[in-house]
């Protein structure tokens, strides 16, 4: 019980410490209102353009919902790479590591704190937002469901950004694998547009990587909730999370052999 | 068995060379260049339990690198360091709970909350049962005196009262070893004497062991028994504070500003005139010769005097000194 109420406090004097400016935080989650009303626009001059009421099985309004999903991800998405490298670059991590914590598990508590209020007046704000354009949103007995899928995808994210911020520890900038890493969340995470909209053989890939769970399962699943696409969805994203949490302890315990923190 | 005993230890950095300007960068892309720097060559001492070693040095030295090798955080290139029994870099999570750590020029309070919400989650990282922690809270606020500054956030404390918060968040959890990098850095000579008083109180009720690390030679003074000086990853010089200040503190400056203007020939007998302004004088005397005392006396006896300031000599001066005499 004890390591949990380490990363427990840890958790909660992060969120009291992102909490300590509300109103700062509270207009960062209006962009989304600018992004929910260009998506619309855009959009409506497809399916218009198209002269169709659904594109790929996807509804203008259920697509706009996916969209939701998919900004909100992507704007409560951890920023632990940027975190990790800061850290090395001032010499932080200094006092980070040497306490009694485990390290990925102190970013992941502290990375969760600052994204859950992040998470939550995005999907407030912009459900509102898209609620008023578009109506009513998907049924209601699919929200758990998506919010566990949101949970897993979170973690998955974490996984990843905490991947490139380990490069930190040999490379120090890493703000180009973040460049890559995002464009490839857009497209291949379907961010910008559903896999459904992808070439037949490039969508095939996408669907296996872990962007899609990241980004296109959780926001996929909540315009079209099943159970039989929550399990499927939830084996696929515990798969990569072992796959990738290996990959980020090995990391881990190499990259601390080539560790230089700044100054001194 | 020693607190700390390092044999050999050494810490090699690699880092990138790159020529100035745009055809500098891209050569460095193609023909990348490596420099080698030797923070740490071969270092070798011992501190025991509760002692005060003074680990001094100018900037770029090797005393971070150094006591972040012993907190476990870097990895050595070579040698073997011990600290409480343990191999630091292969230790490092039990070593955590007997050492606490300060350093002077990075924070460890969180910024935006008062520093009680840092000391409140640092009881749950060093896992002490809640009326310990109240206790030992209570304890250090006094010993800091800290008590009405805890419910204030941090950012808004003053850079002395923050070291003073910073150092006893550090010795919450009862560490036997205190590894204090630059704690006074930046801090005025009040700040500066209150945070070395404290330090030496709880090294005295405590017996914690202290290794402070600084470039300003008054901390090894007001706190230190023995003193190792560092330069360029070397030890150059290992005695007792006693010793080094009979050897080389012994020198003295002294910038005196009068309320009238001096003499531009200003001399004093027993004192050296290194610079002489329209109101201001630098000097320097040696204690062996010429007291304090009778320093004081003569200055006023030159006129009414507005502001006086006795300093040691800085430490790159020191250690030219050593190395002098060494060759």
């Amino acid at each position: 019980m004890r390591p949990f109420n380490k990363y427990w406090a840890i958790f909660k004097i992060q969120l009291l410490n992102v909490m300590a400016y509300p109103s700062e935080l509270l207009g960062r989650s209006f962009s989304i209102i600018i992004f929910m009303l260009v998506f619309a626009s855009l959009w409506r001059t497809a399916y218009g353009i198209a002269g169709t009421d659904t594109l790929q099985g996807i509804t203008l309004p259920g697509m706009l919902w996916y969209l939701m999903i998919a900004e909100t991800i992507e704007l409560s998405r951890p920023r632990v790479s940027t975190t990790i490298s800061r850290q090395v670059k001032t010499g932080e991590l200094a006092y980070v590591l040497n306490k009694p914590y485990n390290f990925l598990a102190y970013h992941f508590s502290t990375s969760f704190a600052d994204s859950l209020f992040r998470m939550l007046t995005n999907a407030l704000i912009g459900g509102i937002v898209v609620s008023l354009m578009f109506g009513s949103p998907p049924p209601a007995w699919g929200w758990p469901l998506a919010a566990i899928a949101l949970i897993g995808a979170w973690a998955l994210n974490f996984c990843m950004m905490a991947l490139i911020g380990l490069a930190a520890f040999i490379t120090e900038e890493i703000s180009s694998f973040e460049w890559i890493f995002q464009k490839a969340l857009f497209i291949l995470g379907g961010m910008m547009i559903p896999l459904e909209f992808l070439p037949g053989w490039l969508r095939t890939v996408a669907e296996r990587l872990p962007f899609a769970y990241a980004m296109y399962g959780p926001a996929r699943l909540f315009i079209d909730p099943s159970l039989e696409g929550f399990y499927s969805l939830l084996a696929g994203q515990l798969v990569w999370l072992l796959v990738l949490g290996g990959a980020l302890a090995l990391a881990y315990n190499r990259g601390a052999r080539y560790l230089a923190v700044n100054g001194g | 068995m020693p607190a700390i005993k390092v044999t050999d230890l050494k810490k090699v950095f690699k880092s990138k060379r790159k020529e100035a300007g745009m055809l500098g960068s891209l050569r460095s892309l193609t023909h990348p260049e490596y420099k080698t720097i030797e923070a740490v060559c071969g270092l070798s001492f011992e501190m025991e339990a509760g002692e005060l070693l003074g680990f001094i040095g100018p900037n770029g030295a090797g005393k971070s690198t150094t006591i972040k090798i012993l907190t476990g955080i870097l990895f050595p290139t070579g040698g073997d360091a011990s600290v409480l029994g343990y191999t630091p870099w292969r230790d490092r999570h039990k070593l955590a709970y007997q050492i606490g750590t300060v350093f002077g020029q990075r924070p460890q309070l969180w910024y935006h909350l008062p520093a009680i919400d840092t000391f409140t989650l640092f009881g749950k990282i060093y896992e002490l049962d809640e009326l310990v922690l109240k206790r030992r809270i209570g304890f250090l606020a006094e010993t800091f005196e800290i008590g009405d500054l805890l419910e204030i956030p941090v950012r808004k404390l003053s850079l002395g009262q923050r070291m003073r918060c910073e150092t006893a968040a550090s010795l919450l959890h009862s560490p036997k070893l205190l590894l204090l990098d630059e704690p006074s850095i930046g801090l005025d000579v009040v700040a500066k004497q209150r945070i070395r008083d404290a330090i030496r109180e709880m090294s005295k009720l405590e017996n914690v062991g202290v290794l402070l690390t600084s470039h300003d030679a008054g901390d090894l003074e007001a706190l230190c028994r023995r003193v190792i000086i560092i330069n360029h990853g070397q030890i150059v010089y290992h005695d007792k504070v006693s010793n080094l200040k009979r050897k080389y503190l012994t020198s003295k400056l002294v910038e005196v500003r009068y309320a009238a203007e001096v003499n531009q020939d200003f001399q004093i007998y027993g004192m050296e005139t290194l610079k002489v302004g329209r109101y201001g004088v630098k000097l320097r005397f040696d204690t062996k010769n010429t007291s304090v005392d009778l320093v004081m006396s003569r200055l006023s006896e030159k006129g009414s005097l507005v502001d006086i300031t006795i300093s040691d000599p800085p430490l790159e001066e020191v250690i030219a000194r050593i190395y002098e005499e060494a060759a």
